[in-house]
């Protein structure tokens, strides 16, 4: 039933990717708020302001939109050593669009452009770094959008599993479906179909 | 032979819902302690206490998820539980039972409150627990042991003090019905007030308690409520269990593997690179679907 998942700090993030040791770290993170929420707790609503980037120690984030008919879409998860945030909100001060929730018990570390800034300042590479984290979001970004409008749903979904190779146990499968742009019933014909082409035969 | 003592007794955590139809409490792994390492072969253990539930014509618990590398141990003390998986297994969990399945290679699976359980609600209280496989049996072809409760070991202690009933490995000559693939042993002490057992395990083997039903005393030394667990230490082998009043406590005691520990969600492997390949198969279907 349960399910064994890890911890990933950010400290350990930024000491992995950057040349810094964790007190210099651990200094400038102190007036960060980590936040422990249950799952389906909501840290941003459509119409609030997004005040943080949200990076995920543990647990799992969605970002996702609702349109007039009240359908949901599922722009992006965030599951461990991921950042999510309402860049239009956080950066540009307007109102979000967009819902950000819990999809499983979380702790995320919330970061502000305050704290970013500082880490920018004090800590060499640190921009670069960044830099670097907003190019690769960008070209994500550029390959999701492509994805959506020209790829077919099998595509789609071989793509999904390469960038999140975690989450197919995780999130239920109409959430899923919306991430890709597909049905559900197209979603589990997909996967229907991939289980008669690779499973083994029947052993129990 | 010398007594083996009390590690450490910890309390029952926040309970916290798996799926929507289990509210369990976690013990293994602890955060901090104990890590799997330390209760190496028992890898997870969720405890779904005794709790009533309302009737509900929506049978609730967890949809299809995946298992490789190890087995799970699911003992319904009320209540019953109903599983399908992606082989075309399935069946019925009920009061008394207990269902061994070797995850092994990988399958899918899924577990409700059984309908007409559901239905009518009522108590339910259950525990899941997770058995390590070795490196050599990690992908095994799946396999279940259905064990009904009258195929359970039953040792009847002397002088009306209750019965240990065995699940799997052996009590004083009684056998458990359970084959597992590194030695386990695995029993359901129901004490009657004021009556003890005696238990005595090699001192390396993991030996630890779960209190299911009472209140216990552990060597004559320190009681232990019910809900709690018990981790004992391995510098010996013997220790008594003695009922405050009548007690039912899962005992249980498995020789450690002693292998790298690789896990992550449902999947417990020996090496990244494989927990990795273990995400792989599943996202493409190689332990097939399950609706």
């Amino acid at each position: 039933m349960f399910c064994l998942m890890e911890t990933f700090r950010f400290t350990t993030f930024l000491t992995s990717n950057l040349d810094i040791n964790k007190d210099e770290i651990d200094l400038l993170l102190k007036n960060c708020t980590h936040k422990t929420v249950p799952a389906g707790t909501f840290l941003l609503r459509q119409g609030a302001y997004c005040r943080h980037t949200f990076f995920v120690e543990n647990g799992l984030l969605r970002k996702y939109g609702v349109d007039a008919k009240g359908k949901e879409a599922v722009i992006q998860f965030a599951p461990e050593k991921w950042f999510v945030t309402d860049r239009d909100s956080s950066f540009f001060q307007q109102p979000s669009q967009f819902f950000i929730q819990a999809m499983e018990d979380s702790t995320v570390l919330m970061l502000d452009e305050t704290i970013i800034e500082q880490l920018g300042q004090q800590i060499k590479g640190f921009v670069a770094f960044n830099q670097r984290l907003l190019h690769n979001h960008i070209r994500q970004q550029t390959k999701r959008i492509y994805e959506l409008l020209s790829a077919n749903a099998e595509e789609r979904y071989l793509s999904f599993i390469a960038t999140y190779p975690d989450l197919l146990w995780r999130v239920p499968q109409w959430m899923i479906a919306s991430y890709l742009g597909i049905t559900p019933e197209s979603l589990s014909r997909i996967r229907k179909d991939m289980a008669r082409k690779n499973a083994p035969s029947k052993g129990v | 032979m010398a007594t083996k003592a009390i590690e450490s007794v910890i309390a029952p955590s926040t309970p916290f819902y798996v799926g929507d139809g289990f509210r369990v409490h976690h013990f293994i792994p602890g955060h901090p302690f104990p890590t799997m390492q330390r209760t190496d072969p028992f890898i997870m253990l969720d405890y779904n206490a005794r709790q009533r539930l309302e009737p509900s014509e929506t049978p609730k618990g967890v949809g299809a998820h995946p298992h490789k590398g190890f087995e799970t141990v699911t003992i319904a003390y009320k209540g019953s539980v109903e599983h399908q998986d992606s082989h075309g297994g399935g069946g019925v969990i009920h009061e008394g039972d207990v269902q061994w399945m070797t995850a092994g290679s990988g399958l899918l699976h899924k577990e409700f409150h059984e309908k007409e359980f559901s239905r009518k609600g009522g108590d339910f209280q259950m525990v899941q627990l997770w058995v390590n496989l070795p490196a050599k049996d990690k992908k095994v072809q799946p396999r279940y042991q259905a064990i009904k409760a009258p195929e359970m070991g039953r040792h009847i202690l002397e002088n009306n003090a209750g019965t240990v009933e065995v699940i799997a490995g052996n009590y004083k000559g009684t056998q458990g019905p359970a084959a597992t693939f590194t030695p386990v042993h695995l029993y359901n002490a129901r004490l009657n007030s004021g009556a003890s057992a005696g238990f005595s395990f090699p001192k390396h083997y993991t030996t630890a308690l779960l209190v299911i039903e009472g209140n216990v005393m552990v060597n004559g030394q320190q009681s232990v409520p019910a809900s709690h667990f018990v981790l004992m230490n391995d510098a010996g082998e013997d220790f008594r269990i003695e009922a405050a009043d009548n007690a039912l406590v899962l005992v249980m005691s498995g020789e450690p593997i002693n292998e790298p520990i690789a896990a992550h969600g449902p999947f417990v492997m020996n090496t990244r690179d494989e927990l990795i390949e273990a995400f792989e198969d599943f996202n493409l279907g190689k332990f097939g679907y399950l609706e």
